[in-house]
């Protein structure tokens, strides 16, 4: 099951350039659960009821004011638990602005996602939204786009078009998010470990508000082990454990995505350290809420986004920059931090009921204005 | 005897005597028939949406579909033989990879790029020509096992990684190369406005119909797929005829490849792999094509256009994805209803 609910779904790993093998099989095995796996079932009723709009008091700017606005998005993947919670989030947002939303759906497959890209811009879409692909197939029509005069966002896609609106998940904001907590409960000069792999930029990011924030508590790093693989969780077991049987003394581990996070968590019970060792994880889904909250469990804290938010707020920023707006080409996505005792306490057992707890989570204040009605959960 | 039906079937339908208007009827529509869903279809989607009749969709349909086709036109030669290539998604997906890894990695040019993709495409042709004739395992099964072999050779040769100009190679060098901008020009670039993918697609259908109706080769071929003892009694060889139609496929199926390459821009583990359907769909459809009743190129390459219709017209419409692949479906029965039931009706 963490196997094949493995990171191209949910995590920001899934747009770093080395992990293709594990990204296609990943998307495979995610196709063909989508049908059956539970969560789905939950984020189905959370795209059904994600409608309620709060009512927009402002004058709708052209063209919002002209009636129904032309956008399409293009998608290199739409399948498993968090790209169709950003869906969910992103259409609902759409009908609630009077955008007829077209959505192209690659489904992981690259080719497709380049002359999708070009069918959108023969479309006649006044802006296109792109989420994910590889810059080497989907830049050179990212500039055609430009140059036809469309406005352009992408979702964690680089791209070096200047005119192009670049939207994300903000990384430090997650892994500052769990640090707090993880300095809170471990206090001052604690010895920690310490799972990650460099060379994908979401690590990478996370890794230096790890290096800050380490250095400023005085934390003595025991070790430092992990490896990124087509079943990361699986397959971290066994260092985290060796890592642990030499020092089983560390009072916490901090994993920066959830693989990881799910692997050290099986190493500590393995070494049944669980009520010793602390594990600090990020990101967030439903396999991960129910991880934290199974009995026993030694992971304590996390940090995401919600991905149907985040998803309204692409299409939110889309349309402030259609409207001429907007004014900055980079907008990011603030995480919130997730604790063991708020999930246990509430009794939140999914996405949906961690929605109702935390509002924070919804984005409001991101890319908005008066006349755009949020979708509220 | 059944050799004879190696001559153009339509002439059999001319023999049949149109008596009662009902036959006459029935005749039209099987031979028809597909045409006019085609017609019918690209009339609704151009008369209900006016980006659809722009000609920039309409290249930009044939430009999505030219992969499918040109492997369709490899699944269409060998099931000629009376075979079926199942190995052309996976031959394709080895090509973009052959083609990364030349250009990326050992830093050469693309013409170099293009030799070792097609030489690759032969060889696993050649591979699925050692099984099926000289080890005599059925056409399907064999193909579906080099499908397997060709998917995990790919990854090996990259580490299960997908090439990226300027990654840390195995060794802890890095890339030294990139796709070349030539390269880049086989799906990126146009002719006259055209795609130079569709002018490939173009003229690969052409170059397959003169061999496939118009060749002696071609009439061996389907003379084979009618009835191999026959044909071996009548002194053909029919062994290397049919290990022939998989080394033509499997260099079909790596242009295929070449094409997708120069789309995606960078090697791609997974890339290939959804086009053995759609390749065996759109060869599936042509054989209903003016009610053949076989495989037949100029029907492959009208049921590629017709797949790509529905695909860009249903998604400007909105259906979601997976409507689409309901609706073709559907469609792919219809076709074979038109080639198997009411053609085996007519001649019976």
């Amino acid at each position: 099951m963490p196997r094949t609910r493995t990171r191209l779904p949910r995590t920001p790993l899934a747009r770093t350039r080395l992990p293709f093998a594990a990204l296609s099989m990943a998307s495979a095995s995610a196709l063909l659960l989508a049908g059956c796996s539970q969560s789905s079932d939950a984020s189905e009723k959370a795209g059904d009821s994600a409608a309620p709009a709060a009512t927009a008091t402002g004058k709708k700017p052209a063209p919002f004011s002209e009636g129904k606005v032309k956008v399409a998005l293009v998608r290199q993947s739409g399948a498993g638990d968090y790209f169709e919670q950003w869906g969910n989030g992103a259409k609902a947002q759409a009908k609630a602005l009077g955008i007829d939303l077209t959505v192209y759906d690659a489904q992981a497959d690259n080719a497709k996602q380049a002359t999708d890209l070009s069918s959108a811009i023969n479309s006649g879409a006044k802006t296109i939204i792109v989420d994910h692909g590889f810059p080497a197939t989907i830049q050179p029509e990212i500039d055609k786009a430009v140059k036809k005069g469309i406005k352009v966002v992408v979702y964690d896609v680089e791209t070096t078009n200047k005119s192009v609106v670049s939207t994300k998940q903000d990384d430090a904001s997650m892994a500052q998010a769990v640090l707090d907590v993880m300095a809170g409960e471990l206090g001052k000069d604690a010895k920690v470990g310490y799972v990650n792999v460099a060379g994908y930029a979401a690590l990478d990011k996370r890794d230096s508000v790890w290096k800050k924030t380490a250095d400023a508590n005085g934390w003595k790093q025991a070790f430092k082990v992990g490896k990124v693989t087509d079943s990361t969780a699986t397959d971290n077991v066994p260092l985290v454990s060796a890592a642990l049987t030499q020092h089983s003394d560390v009072a916490g581990v901090f994993a920066p995505y959830d693989e990881l996070a799910k692997g050290t968590v099986l190493a500590v019970q393995n070494k049944k350290l669980q009520g010793k060792v602390k594990v600090f994880g990020a990101d967030v889904s439903n396999a991960d809420i129910q991880n934290m909250t199974a009995k026993d469990s030694p992971w304590v804290a996390t940090a995401g986004t919600d991905p149907s938010a985040v998803g309204a707020a692409v299409v939110r920023t889309a349309a402030l920059e259609l409207a001429g707006q907007l004014n900055k080409t980079s907008v990011e996505f603030p995480a919130v931090a997730i604790t063991q005792d708020f999930l246990t306490s509430k009794n939140i057992k999914n996405m949906d009921q961690l929605r109702e707890a935390l509002p924070a989570l919804d984005l409001a204040k991101v890319s908005t204005a008066d006349w755009i009605p949020n979708v509220a959960h | 005897m059944t050799t004879t039906q190696s001559t153009e079937v339509p002439t059999k339908a001319a023999l049949v005597p149109a008596t009662s208007p009902a036959l006459r009827i029935q005749s039209a529509v099987i031979k028809y028939g597909f045409i006019f869903v085609t017609v019918t279809l690209f009339a609704y989607f151009a008369l209900s949406e006016p980006s659809f009749r722009d000609s920039a969709t309409l290249l930009d349909t044939l430009r999505y579909v030219s992969v499918a086709a040109i492997l369709g036109l490899g699944v269409t030669l060998t099931m000629a033989v009376g075979g079926i290539d199942m190995s052309v998604g996976a031959v394709a997906g080895l090509g973009v990879t052959v083609a990364a890894k030349t250009m990326v990695s050992y830093n050469q040019v693309g013409l170099v790029a293009i030799l070792a993709v097609i030489a690759a495409g032969a060889l696993a042709g050649l591979l699925n020509a050692l099984l099926i004739v000289v080890l005599k395992i059925p056409d399907m099964l064999a193909t579906l096992g080099t499908m397997f072999v060709i998917q995990g050779t790919k990854l090996v040769l990259v580490d299960g990684q997908s090439i990226t100009p300027g990654m840390t190679q195995a060794d802890g060098s890095t890339a030294p190369g990139k796709f070349t901008e030539g390269f880049l020009r086989i799906d990126r670039g146009t002719v006259l406005g055209v795609p130079v993918s569709v002018l490939i697609f173009g003229a690969l259908t052409v170059v397959a119909w003169v061999f496939l109706a118009r060749t002696r080769w071609g009439r061996v071929l389907y003379a084979i797929g009618a009835n191999p003892e026959a044909s071996r009694l009548a002194g053909i060889r029919v062994g290397a005829y049919r290990a022939l139609a998989y080394v033509l496929s499997g260099v079909l199926a790596s242009i295929g490849g070449l094409i997708l390459a120069s789309r995606i821009g960078q090697g791609d583990v997974s890339a290939g792999t959804s086009q053995l359907l759609e390749a065996v769909a759109v060869a599936l459809v042509g054989t209903s094509v003016l009610g053949r009743g076989r495989p037949n190129v100029w029907g492959t390459a009208l049921g590629a256009v017709l797949i790509g219709i529905i695909t860009t017209g249903l998604t400007i419409k909105g259906l979601p994805y997976y409507t689409q692949d309901v609706v073709e479906g559907a469609v792919l029965i219809l076709a074979l209803i038109f080639s198997f039931t009411l053609s085996k009706r007519r001649t019976a």
